[in-house]
């Protein structure tokens, strides 16, 4: 009863299954071996743990940082004495980054919010941990303790604005009052601005002027001194007539003496006037001393000190 | 809107430029700063007439001075807070304030700086009438003077004369008061000349002269009324008042009375004001 298979349909079946099963089983571990690849699996990893009286929000394969960089992953948590041991599975290549003295926290990657992960702070010695060491662990700050810790340093800075509020408040009338001062005063300074270019303008007007004046009196000088350059040669051939006369002026001389002993006499006023001159112009000093401008220019040097006056001796009841 | 604002801008522009123009102090450490400041705050109360506040920041200033070890800045503030506070009457402060400079001797003081307090502390224990302790002080400072160019040789002979008219020697305190006289010099001496002037009256009024007094203490009164001090004015007035009746001149001494009494009230000056009512109520 057996019935001939047609030829050819099943021919070399059992290497084609094979051939099959061998095309499953090279995908199913290229699979593997990409998943393997993409866990680490086939990556050295080095032991770290810590311990942590309470490990909420810690979850097995939580993302190890270092400045910000995952280096490794939450590999087991284990119920220990005093808490709860959490180890971490670090690439063995990273492990020499992470100095003796680190230590692990639990923060989130956007401040408050964001993906849970355990940041290591590096340590500031220069050895590197060991393969297995125990390390500290800061616990993260709940949502309360923050806003506690806000509320701390925000309430004094919120007092002092409420303080300042009232003082305004007190002050309300006087601060409008400085504010339409000072609104009126900037709207004269066009007419301000206005003025300071006028006197600009004149200014640069006299300094032409001067510069003009001066040209002349330069040019003025100059010839003479061309005079004086041409005067000099016939200055110095009258000299030797000059000598001949001396004796003839030594006996004018004498004369003379008597006329300046008697211009003297009659200069005597002019003197007495001058020294009048001198004793107002004091005056005149001595009162633009003590014009407000001025005041502050001429005050003797009194290195701080109040006046150490004798009068202060002339015994109570005298008080200022 | 923005027209509106236009101003309000200028204006902190306006600000924010004078700010800066305004060259900038080095005051050193924030210690010396608050010294700094402490004492600006203390001469500017001073001179605004609060010596209570006055005397409050020349503590704060001693205190800073004295934790930085500024021998200068521990002696002028210790000086000053003396003077202040004889002004507020308090006498026992004023003395211990000096103690900072006088019972210092390791403090490298200048030698200025020890004739002011030996000076201070002359004319305080002559304000308490202790002729003996102002005798001691000021011989002392007389000593420094001599040995330095010091400006206060007539502050001296003043304080000097002071003490010869209270203990009863006239003669020899006119003389001192003539020498203060002649050498106080320039402007800042004028206040001195002022004082030598009274002083002079004074002791011609106690040496039983009360005419030749008139002369030195008009002299006096227009110097005081130049400077401004109204305790100096009163003072003259008071002492012209005394000669005046002292020279038989009942007219003179009542006018000067009662021009005595004005300045007197104008300063809210009670007690002397009570006491030159009494005199002309005579």
């Amino acid at each position: 009863m057996s019935k001939a298979l047609p030829p050819g349909r099943f021919s070399r079946l059992v290497l084609k299954v094979n051939v099959f099963l061998l095309i499953a089983l090279v995908l199913v571990g290229g699979f593997m071996g990409l998943v393997a690849y993409k866990q680490g699996w086939l990556v050295h990893q080095s032991p770290l743990h810590f311990v942590t009286p309470n490990a909420l929000g810690i979850n097995k394969g939580m993302p190890v940082k270092l400045h910000g960089f995952t280096i490794g992953q939450v590999s087991e948590l284990k119920l220990a004495s005093g808490g709860v041991d959490v180890q971490l599975s670090i690439v063995s290549e990273y492990l020499e980054r992470i100095p003796q003295g680190s230590y692990a926290r639990h923060a989130r990657e956007s401040g408050v919010i964001g993906t849970a992960v355990i940041d290591i702070v590096p340590g500031k010695s220069t050895l590197a941990l060991a393969e297995g060491a125990l390390i500290n662990f800061e616990p993260a700050r709940g949502v309360s303790e923050i806003i506690d810790d806000f509320r701390r340093q925000a309430v004094p800075a919120f007092n002092e604005i409420k303080q300042a509020m009232s003082q305004v408040a007190r002050s309300g009338d006087d601060i409008t009052k400085i504010l339409a001062a000072l609104r009126q005063e900037v709207e004269q300074l066009p007419a301000t601005h206005r003025a300071v270019r006028e006197l600009v303008q004149q200014t640069t007007k006299a300094t032409v002027e001067l510069n003009r004046q001066a040209g002349a009196t330069l040019g003025a000088t100059e010839r003479a001194a061309a005079t004086v350059e041409q005067a000099v040669p016939a200055l110095s051939g009258k000299i030797a007539t000059s000598l001949e006369s001396i004796d003839a002026a030594a006996t004018q001389l004498k004369k003379t003496g008597e006329e300046a002993q008697a211009t003297l006499k009659s200069a005597r006023p002019l003197l007495d006037q001058g020294e009048t001159a001198a004793r107002e112009a004091g005056d005149v000093l001595t009162a633009a001393k003590r014009v407000w401008p001025l005041s502050d220019s001429f005050k003797d040097s009194t290195d701080g000190m109040l006046p150490i006056d004798s009068f202060e001796a002339q015994g109570k009841g005298r008080g200022r | 809107m923005r027209r509106g604002f236009a101003p309000w801008l200028a204006a902190a522009a306006l600000a924010l430029a004078t700010g800066c123009s305004t060259p900038a102090v080095n005051r050193g450490s924030p210690a010396q700063a608050r010294l700094g400041d402490a004492e600006g705050r203390a001469a500017a109360l001073a001179r605004s007439g609060d010596y209570a506040g006055a005397a409050r920041y020349y503590g704060e200033a001693l205190r800073i001075a004295t934790s930085l070890e500024n021998a200068e800045a521990i002696a002028a503030n210790a000086i000053n807070l003396s003077i202040v506070n004889q002004w507020l009457g308090r006498d026992a402060q004023a003395r211990a304030a000096l103690a900072a400079v006088l019972d210092a001797p390791r403090v490298n003081f200048s030698e200025r700086r020890k004739i002011q307090a030996e000076l201070r502390r002359a004319i305080l224990e002559l304000a308490g009438g202790n002729l003996g302790a102002a005798a001691v002080w000021a011989g002392e400072a007389e000593r420094r003077c001599a040995q330095t160019s010091c400006e206060y040789d007539s502050t001296l002979l003043n304080v000097r004369a002071q003490i010869e008219l209270e203990s009863g020697r006239p003669a020899e305190a006119a003389r001192l008061a003539q020498a203060a006289l002649e050498r106080s010099r320039g402007e800042a001496g004028r206040a001195e000349a002022a004082n030598a002037l009274r002083i002079l009256g004074r002791s011609r009024i106690a040496a039983g002269e009360p005419n030749a007094a008139l002369e030195p203490l008009r002299a006096a009164l227009d110097i005081d009324r130049e400077l401004g001090d109204p305790r100096k004015i009163l003072a003259d007035l008071a002492e012209l008042a005394r000669a005046s009746a002292a020279a038989g001149d009942a007219d003179g001494a009542h006018r000067y009375q009662e021009r005595s009494v004005a300045v007197s009230r104008a300063m809210s000056d009670a007690k002397s004001g009570a006491e030159m009512e009494v005199l002309l109520r005579r």
